[in-house]
């Protein structure tokens, strides 16, 4: 293995501590403290670079970053021309439809065409409207929006749960499942090709680390 | 301090106004000089490979064009009325032209071109809106051979551009239908979809049919020459005899043409376009992120234009993202010629164009000005970056 190979990690959010300790696992330890967002590490042929969780697909699309490790939810986001390669299991968590506790829905089908509904993923949430063939407008909005329906700025929301528990005690409920989401291992579609047996030795690597 | 000008603002003149739109860009003189550097060595290589230019149309009648692309490509196409009320929409891309072309009136055998391509939704490649392709369509004859052709082509047009270690990855629409026809799948988007993001996981939520998830593995991860289509000949049991042959053959003769080391079977190799049949293929630069060009058969878009029977094979590269990855590697494009500089003095215009012309008709190229002044005239001369030749 003498190609080096560039991996982009969550710097911080849910998936930072597990995705750390897994390379860790594998043998792969930063060198340099964590300002530092390129580092070299403990194996000579890798370097790894922590930016925010969801700017890694465009990290990894463009080649700057040859493999990359974020969630499920971030790449179907983002929908750039990928490798998938594992399900690293953890970081699992829902993305859910919730409306308001007193409203009568009991499936995302009820949603009336023509609601708003908040999120962090206008994408993916466009894409599940359009599946259930209900017309929706989608407000974008970068968290808490948990609050949304209760303030009236939006009539649902679409948003990860890994509890529950902040639904609840913003007076929601969940009506739906979009997706379930977990860490995933991305590639570069170049990088996977040009360098094949590096790219497959840091996945066997990883996926044995991550048992 | 305001930097652009506030008195201009109030004037009503304010800098974002004269923005290019969204995904829109002007190559300036030393933009433009790379791009014709790859554009010039794409049309000698081409050329000497026996391949005609043509130019296309700037617009077509849309359904036409949606016939060849699909709904899903013609989608993105800039869209026009004509004054008779028929939609018309810009060129998005030029293969399907090019089957328009040989349905009217052309018979060709082999075609090049090099075109800006335009569409309204903003490429994920993240270059824009307007892109520079430069492609070559063959035409007709055995469909192994000129497959064979294409590719040894494409290898052969990067090397041409000093793009070293260009390296292309074959896969096959058609033995990724025969695998899906051989096991029944019906999901026939989700099944792509895991096998186009090599998503072992994904495959395994898609069908559960155990043979299925095996073969659909098999063409994800395995990597190499035409014995991969041996292994899944075993694996698929039987169905792919056809396909081996075919890929032995492919390969036979990308031997004889030197570059069969360089090409390399990805059965995961599947390309957008709805008009591909039969193979496909990507070439891609190690340390550049993003394939370069691609193409594939399409007998199937000839058979929409009423050429049944007829079979075709191309590719096209993106000029712009050759233009990306020789800069990305240091290139110089070509030495940029300085024209000298003829500086006249008061009352000496008419001397200095007569010796300006002469100097031209010489083979020399030149500029005239008028000198600032006496003392001023090494130092203007200087400071613009041309070489003096002398004061008039």
């Amino acid at each position: 293995m003498t190609e080096e190979i560039i991996i982009a990690i969550p710097n911080k959010g849910r998936l930072k501590e597990p995705v750390v300790k897994l390379l860790e696992g594998a043998g792969i330890k930063r060198v340099s403290d964590e300002r530092v967002y390129l580092s070299d590490t403990s194996d000579a042929c890798i370097k790894v670079l922590s930016v925010r969780a969801s700017d890694i697909p465009v990290y990894v699309y463009n080649g700057i970053a040859d493999i990359g490790i974020t969630g499920r939810d971030i790449i179907a986001e983002t929908n750039l021309d990928l490798y998938e390669l594992a399900d690293l299991g953890f970081g699992s968590c829902t993305m859910v439809v919730a409306v308001k506790k007193e409203k009568p829905y009991s499936t995302a089908s009820d949603i009336r065409p023509g609601s708003k509904v908040a999120t962090e993923f206008p994408n993916i949430t466009k894409r599940f409207f359009n599946d259930l063939g209900i017309q929706v407008e989608v407000i974008a909005l970068r968290g808490a929006m948990e609050i949304a329906p209760r303030l009236g700025l939006a009539e649902a929301i679409v948003d990860l749960k890994s509890t529950g528990t902040t639904l609840e005690k913003n007076g929601l409920k969940q009506i739906g499942e979009v997706m379930k989401s977990s860490a995933r291992l991305i590639c570069n579609k170049v990088s996977y090709k040009t360098k094949y047996g590096a790219v497959e030795d840091l996945i066997r690597r990883l996926k044995e680390a991550n048992v | 301090m305001r930097s652009w000008g506030y008195k201009k603002w109030k004037e009503g003149i304010y800098f974002t106004r004269f923005q290019t739109p969204r995904g829109f860009r002007d190559l300036v003189p030393n933009d433009a000089r790379k791009y014709a550097f790859v554009e010039g060595r794409l049309r000698d290589i081409y050329a000497k490979w026996g391949y005609r230019e043509v130019r296309t149309s700037m617009m077509d009648y849309y359904d036409v064009i949606r016939g060849g692309t699909g709904d899903w490509f013609a989608d993105s196409l800039f869209k026009f009325q004509d004054s008779d009320g028929k939609l018309m929409s810009l060129r998005g891309e030029v293969t399907t032209q090019i089957a328009r072309m040989l349905a009217t009136n052309l018979k060709e055998r082999r075609l090049f071109y090099i075109s800006n391509c335009l569409k309204y939704i903003e490429d994920k490649a993240l270059i824009g809106r307007e892109s520079w392709q430069a492609g070559a369509e063959l035409i007709g004859g055995d469909a192994v051979a000129s497959d064979a052709e294409s590719i040894a082509l494409l290898v052969g047009a990067l090397d041409a551009l000093d793009l070293k270690g260009a390296r292309v990855d074959v896969g096959s629409v058609q033995v990724f239908r025969i695998l899906m026809s051989r096991f029944g799948i019906k999901d026939y988007e989700r099944i792509t979809r895991s096998v186009i993001s090599k998503s072992a996981d994904d495959l395994k939520n898609a069908t559960d049919d155990k043979d299925a998830i095996d073969a659909f593995s098999y063409v994800m991860r395995k990597r190499g020459g035409p014995e991969v289509l041996d292994g899944l000949s075993e694996i698929a049991g039987g169905c792919m005899e056809e396909q081996r042959d075919y890929f032995r053959t492919l390969f036979r003769l990308l031997e004889a043409y030197g570059c069969a080391d360089r090409v390399c079977v990805d059965l995961g190799t599947i390309r957008e376009m709805k008009y591909y049949n039969g193979i496909v293929f990507e070439g891609y630069l190690s340390g550049f992120g993003m394939p370069v060009g691609g193409g594939g058969r399409y007998d199937c878009m000839m058979r929409e234009f009423g050429l049944d029977g007829m079979t075709a094979t191309g590719f096209a590269l993106s000029v712009d993202l050759c233009v990306k990855a020789l800069e990305a590697r240091g290139f110089e494009f070509g030495e940029r010629k300085v024209p000298l500089k003829v500086a006249y003095n008061q009352g000496k215009m008419g001397e200095a164009i007569r010796l300006a012309v002469s100097m031209r008709a010489d083979g020399k190229n030149c500029t005239v000005d008028a000198a600032r002044c006496e003392s001023d005239m090494e130092v203007y001369g200087d400071s613009s970056g041309l070489p003096l030749e002398k004061g008039v």
